[in-house]
């Protein structure tokens, strides 16, 4: 499975978003700090999920990060989340 | 001192700091560079640690505010955020009213023309 894969079956199965959005924005950083050949380093993910209802913004960016899991958020050099409820 | 200690002693002598890839004059990531520009646009004293200059520092910092990424903002001793969360907060005047609120002095002028710039 690639990263965008993992990170869309992740994030589905937390959160049952009724938004959720992947773009691996990798080649708008070739040549920077992180850029891996073939890309999947940099995302943008946009997600709208009822459980960030009552969340702060750290919470809901951590809830994100749990989800993903260690590993994944390592392997990834920037991740860019917009969350909404 | 332990990786823990520094950081610990650098939040609560400073009142903000900004744990960023590379300085506040020459940031070496966009998205620290993003956040130092918003700050130093926006005239706010900070201190600012480079990770990339001390690997403990660049570990620990993640473990001491559970986040995985860099850049990130401290105000008073408190994390306040990464970069999507500092642009969102800058935008909606949250950033204003938490140094407001904090007593740290900034230029209201350029945060409105940061967000009328961005609206």
């Amino acid at each position: 499975m690639s990263r965008t894969e993992k990170i869309r079956v992740a994030l589905e199965a937390a959160f049952q978003p009724r938004v959720l959005e992947v773009i691996d924005d990798s080649e708008s950083h070739r040549g920077h700090g992180g850029y891996q050949e073939g890309g999947e380093s940099h995302f943008n993910v946009t997600l709208e999920s009822d459980k960030f209802r009552g969340l702060s913004r750290i919470a809901r960016h951590r809830a994100v990060h749990a989800a993903l899991g260690k590993e994944l958020v390592s392997e990834i050099h920037a991740l860019s989340l917009t969350l909404r409820d | 001192m332990s990786a823990v200690d520094t950081i610990k002693q650098t939040v609560t002598a400073n009142d903000v700091v900004l744990f960023m890839k590379g300085t506040k004059t020459m940031p070496q990531c966009g998205f620290s560079s993003r956040v130092a520009g918003v700050l130093n646009y926006m005239g706010v004293e900070f201190a600012d640690v480079n990770v990339l200059a001390d690997e403990d520092i660049r570990q620990g910092i993640k473990e001491y505010s559970d986040w995985p990424t860099i850049p990130q903002l401290y105000v008073k001793g408190e994390f306040v955020g990464g970069c999507d969360i500092i642009t969102e907060m800058t935008l909606s005047g949250e950033l204003d009213q938490l140094l407001e609120k904090s007593g740290i002095s900034f230029d209201k002028a350029a945060a409105d023309k940061i967000r009328e710039t961005n609206a």
